[in-house]
């Protein structure tokens, strides 16, 4: 099976005022369609670059980034972005969803942008499988962390990515709802089939994948297999 | 989708949202109300001396349409000629001076006959005509913006002159005096500004301007029927270029208030921009979110500013009841256009930048 997500030997640097600080140093993934993958490392270690990069939101150094056939290092800021419109779907730790739209308008905002149109089928299935039905017309400053996200991952799967990418999605929430949240992107991948890459720094959290990659000094030293 | 979430955003912000609704309110209500109050005080000044009554109108070489900027350099024995032309029915000379004292009017000195040849004569609606030479008559809207009486004193021109009658409107001016008592004071004796010229039949008005031409040549001679036609900003020098700096500076603040008040929104929702990027939104969802906001918050200003130009516009004619405020649809369309052109332009450089911004970046912001 081709692997949806591959990186050849990718770097990433920075340029701190004349210094260039290496954030990603030669990775080398491979992911499969459905395959829900946690990465973990300590603070600093390129985990969100990492995400970044092979989500589209930043351009590699070096190396290569290949999203379902297509090679990111070789693409403009435009022809990313439409990438990321069709085949990514992120979910971030502080669930970035826009204050002034309630739970339908934000998850809607992803469908208008992906350019489609509202698919009510597809919502009213993705509202429930997250349990949002009664909180449609609510902001997010009515709802609790929990609910939050889930109106975050609701958002991501509603144009059904290629790939959900989430960074630290249970970082900011409490123990409850973290088991809630990372529950269902459990369900989400085995039931809907949803490639997932999770980046967290919480080792019971990285379980919930099917393997662990972890990360140190910009690079992956080892990978293994999940223990849910 | 764009229109609810710029809805939403609008309701999120109110004092910011607001103000920029007020600033582009007070630059269409400045437009609106300085082109009105100009175009309304040359059309009305137009109708007035339309409504002498005269044909064709003759004043010195090179002379302005608006005659409280004329001298006096004809000499009234003029009058006597043009009097003798084949189908002029009655010649009325007038003397103008422009009255800067309790307000700024012109004042016709006038032969009460030969006046009253030509325009038919005044409608009094009390007192009488003029009789002595420190008489005065003043119109109903003079007399109403006043508080003139008959048989008081009015001091204008530096001298005290007594109220004899109070006249309708629409005979040139406001203000009538003798002609012999406004060439004593102005030291041009024998001297008219202008001589209106009543025909025998209206169609032989250009057979009448012809011979006119001919006895006067290098005089401005013009029927009354082109004259306000003629009375626009552009006859009128430094008017025109007036009426642009207003324009100039009601855009200037319309532009700045939208720049900073953008700006501002772009600063504060840097996250949300990074959230749309990441969701796929190109540089032109994006400038398309913060102009449609824009055109949205402009267009509630124009709305509220022809509001406020109305309102204005009865507080000034309660206030001022001889002013007259032209307040017309094409003004107010293009007083709208430019309201909302000066915002889309001063929110253009706030869209580019957010269009612009790193979303690794824009999502970290704080």
């Amino acid at each position: 099976m081709e692997p949806i997500l591959k990186t050849e030997n990718l770097w990433k640097m920075y340029r701190m005022g004349r210094i260039e600080v290496p954030a990603l140093r030669g990775v080398s993934i491979s992911i499969l369609p459905g395959e829900f993958v946690s990465i973990m490392g300590p603070s600093g270690c390129g985990k969100s670059t990492l995400l970044h990069v092979i989500g589209g939101l930043a351009q590699a150094t070096r190396g290569r980034v290949l999203l379902d056939g297509n090679d990111l290092t070789e693409m403009s800021d435009a022809a990313r972005t439409l990438l990321r419109r069709h085949k990514v779907g992120f979910v971030f730790q502080r669930f970035n969803l826009l204050p002034t739209l309630d739970t339908y308008h934000n998850i809607t905002l992803a469908q208008h942008i992906h350019g489609n149109g509202f698919d009510p089928h597809r919502f009213e299935a993705v509202a429930s499988l997250l349990g949002l039905t009664e909180r449609l017309r609510h902001k997010p400053s009515e709802l609790s962390g929990g609910e939050q996200q889930r109106v975050a991952l609701a958002r991501a799967i509603i144009s059904e990515p290629k790939i959900v990418l989430a960074d630290e999605p249970t970082g900011n929430l409490d123990s409850k709802s973290s088991e809630s949240v990372l529950a269902l992107l459990r369900q989400l991948n085995k039931d809907l089939g949803q490639t997932i890459v999770m980046i967290t720094h919480n080792p019971e959290a990285a379980t919930y994948g099917d393997r662990v990659l972890h990360m140190r000094d910009g690079m992956v030293v080892n990978g293994s297999a999940a223990h849910s | 989708m764009i229109g609810h979430m710029i809805l939403q955003n609008a309701r999120h912000r109110p004092v910011r949202t607001a103000i920029t609704i007020i600033a582009v309110a007070v630059e269409v209500t400045l437009v609106i109300i300085v082109v009105g109050l100009t175009s309304g005080l040359l059309l009305e000044s137009a109708k007035r001396t339309e409504g002498v009554g005269a044909d064709i109108m003759v004043q010195p070489p090179s002379a302005s349409v608006f005659m409280a900027f004329s001298g006096a350099p004809m000499p009234i024995a003029i009058g006597d000629k043009l009097q003798e032309l084949e189908y002029v029915q009655a010649v009325a000379p007038v003397l103008v001076q422009f009255n800067s004292v309790n307000g700024l009017d012109i004042v016709y000195g006038i032969q009460p006959d030969s006046f009253r040849a030509v325009s038919g004569g005044f409608v009094v609606h009390g007192g009488t005509e003029l009789q002595d030479p420190n008489d005065i008559l003043v119109d109903d809207v003079y007399a109403r913006a006043k508080k003139v009486k008959v048989g008081q004193t009015l001091h204008i021109l530096e001298h005290d002159f007594h109220v004899a009658g109070i006249v309708e409107h629409g005979k040139g001016a406001r203000l009538f005096v003798l002609m012999s008592t406004l060439q004593e004071m102005s030291g041009a004796r024998d001297k008219a500004s202008v001589f209106f010229i009543k025909c025998d039949r209206t169609d032989h008005t250009p057979a009448v301007t012809d011979e006119v031409r001919g006895l006067l040549p290098h005089y401005e001679i013009r029927p009354l029927k082109d004259y306000i036609s003629l009375m626009t900003s552009s006859n009128l020098p430094g008017l025109g270029a007036f009426i642009n700096v207003m324009i100039g500076i009601a855009v200037a603040i319309g532009f700045l208030v939208t720049f900073l008040s953008m700006y501002t929104t772009i600063i504060e929702r840097t996250r949300e921009i990074g959230v749309l990027k990441s969701l796929g939104a190109s540089k032109g969802y994006i400038v398309e979110i913060i102009l449609s906001e824009t055109t949205l918050l402009c267009l509630g200003g124009v709305v509220g500013g022809v509001g406020l130009s109305f309102l204005l516009r009865e507080i000034f004619l309660k206030l001022f009841p001889s002013l007259t405020i032209l307040i017309s649809l094409k003004w107010i369309l293009l007083a709208g256009l430019i309201a909302v052109a000066g915002g889309l332009l001063g929110a253009s450089y706030p869209a580019w930048l957010a269009s612009r911004k790193d979303p690794v970046e824009a999502l970290a912001y704080d």
